[in-house]
């Protein structure tokens, strides 16, 4: 990602956006128990497209604004979202996904990621009530909506991100898909 | 990708956000309620708060649009639960009826045995209903009890209210009840206070009108009781002790040409609804007395 003001607005536009409809829309919509995690998917998002150190200071920040908004313990949700961001990041760097679908998986994924991260903190920090096993339907549900929602949150991300980016994962997979296979034989391959 | 440095660089960048959170987290469980982070977040959601306001009325049809699916969804879900609710509640309150109906008629028997003339030492023997005869010309019911709890053929059967029958067969668990008002029943019974007598049979197919036969022409009046009038001779004797209550008055026919008047008497004991009787296992003794309270 190219490190420019323009980028650091962009991406807070984006956590902005993700915390406020998060707790003003989102978090009321409640589906089965559970209900969409805007914040945990715009951070995956900005990670797929814009890498690990990216995805870890979008986690830092989101979770940071997350819990000032909440008024919740300061740092927890940070913690769990620095690591989502980071997680999505290095998959992306790693693994280099490039099918049309990636958003689902990587979206449920880091949703369930930061929902079991976030309750183990919350446990290592003594939440002082008894905890229902319901807990577990509810983060599968939320698992599913996010699974849904990815694709659009994905999308859009990258739209926002676009003019920041140094690689678009979509683009280069587009260059790369224009194979040259006639002509001589050692210049198969090249374009010449 | 691979260039150590910005491998380097990554690490710290990750590893200098995961030290950051842990010392607000850490700062944050040590400092008091005015402490910075805690003033910072009550700033926070102060500017916060309207833009969130704002967002929340802009995204409300959105909200109740996706809060409808959810409702429909949860309603289908309840609507079966309550659906289920209910079932075990009629289960419950049928059960709770038949359980008030057996209590109200033990009442009415308890009632009974303790009305004044009521035969005393007739040692009853409290039985259920087990099986009712399906038509109205024979009216006989089952009982759960037989010889083995000390029942004998010819014995009296009393219900809620009054009498109900006799014990026409046995067996060693059950024995069969044949209803005053089967066809082949006939009591002799007595009208108090007047002390008329008279024999007591049914109207096949009106089980709530029993006919009291030979009553001497006289002055018999409506709303008086009936009772068992306990006869005995030296060649015959009634099955039913004296001053067990059959039923009330309710019309007396006056025909000129018949030498005797027929007395409609609405008996005590509801023949339709019979679930617990007692068999009088002895014979008792009647109580002379010139009035009988109804039950």
């Amino acid at each position: 990602m190219i490190t420019t003001p323009g980028a650091f607005l962009r991406v807070g536009a984006i956590i902005m956006a993700a915390v406020i409809l998060q707790l003003s829309g989102f978090g009321t919509m409640s589906f089965f128990g559970g209900h969409p995690d805007l914040v945990s998917l715009a951070v995956a998002a900005v990670a797929i497209y814009a890498g690990s150190v990216t995805g870890a200071a979008t986690g830092f920040a989101a979770g940071f604004v997350l819990d000032l908004a909440v008024g919740a313990t300061m740092g927890a949700s940070s913690l769990v979202l620095t690591a989502v961001g980071y997680a999505v990041g290095r998959y992306r760097e790693v693994r280099d996904p490039v099918h049309g679908l990636m958003p689902i998986p990587v979206g449920a994924a880091a949703t369930l990621g930061f929902l079991v991260a976030f309750a183990s903190v919350s446990f290592m920090l003594d939440v002082g009530a008894s905890v229902s096993p319901l807990v577990f339907r509810d983060m599968l549900v939320t698992t599913l909506l996010n699974a849904l929602l990815a694709i659009p949150v994905f999308a859009l991300g990258r739209r926002v991100l676009r003019p920041a980016l140094v690689v678009d994962p979509f683009e280069s997979r587009r260059r790369r898909r224009a194979p040259t296979d006639s002509g001589p034989l050692g210049l198969r391959g090249l374009e010449v | 990708m691979f260039d150590k440095k910005v491998v380097r660089r990554r690490r710290a960048a990750l590893a200098i956000f995961i030290t950051l959170s842990i010392v607000m987290l850490t700062a944050y469980f040590g400092e008091s309620s005015g402490g910075a982070f805690h003033t910072l977040q009550r700033g926070a959601q102060e500017a916060f708060a309207p833009i969130e306001t704002g967002t929340g009325r802009a995204l409300k049809p959105f909200r109740d649009f996706f809060g409808w699916f959810g409702d429909t969804l949860d309603a289908k879900g309840e609507n079966e639960d309550l659906r289920k609710e209910v079932e075990q509640l009629r289960k419950q309150v049928a059960q709770s009826s038949t359980a008030e109906q057996d209590a109200r008629q033990l009442r009415g028997l308890v009632d009974l045995e303790r009305t004044e003339g009521f035969p005393a030492g007739t040692e009853p023997v409290a039985a259920r209903v087990i099986a009712r005869s399906p038509t109205v010309w024979y009216s006989t019911v089952k009982i759960d009890k037989g010889s083995g709890d000390g029942v004998r053929e010819d014995q009296p059967v009393i219900a809620a209210g009054g009498l109900a029958g006799k014990v026409t067969s046995v067996t060693g668990g059950t024995a069969e009840v044949t209803l005053i008002t089967d066809a082949s029943s006939a009591v002799s019974a007595q009208i108090m206070p007047d002390g008329a007598t008279g024999i007591v049979k049914p109207e096949v197919g009106k089980p709530e009108d029993l006919l009291l036969e030979f009553v001497q022409r006289g002055r018999v009046t409506e709303g008086t009781t009936v009772v068992t009038s306990g006869f005995t001779s030296d060649k015959v004797e009634s099955l039913f002790p004296r001053g067990v209550p059959i039923g009330r008055v309710s019309r007396v026919d006056l025909d000129e040409v018949e030498l005797y008047q027929r007395v409609h008497i609405k008996p005590f004991a509801d023949m339709r609804r019979l679930d617990i009787v007692e068999v009088l296992t002895q014979k008792g003794e009647g109580r002379e007395t010139a009035e009988v309270v109804t039950p």
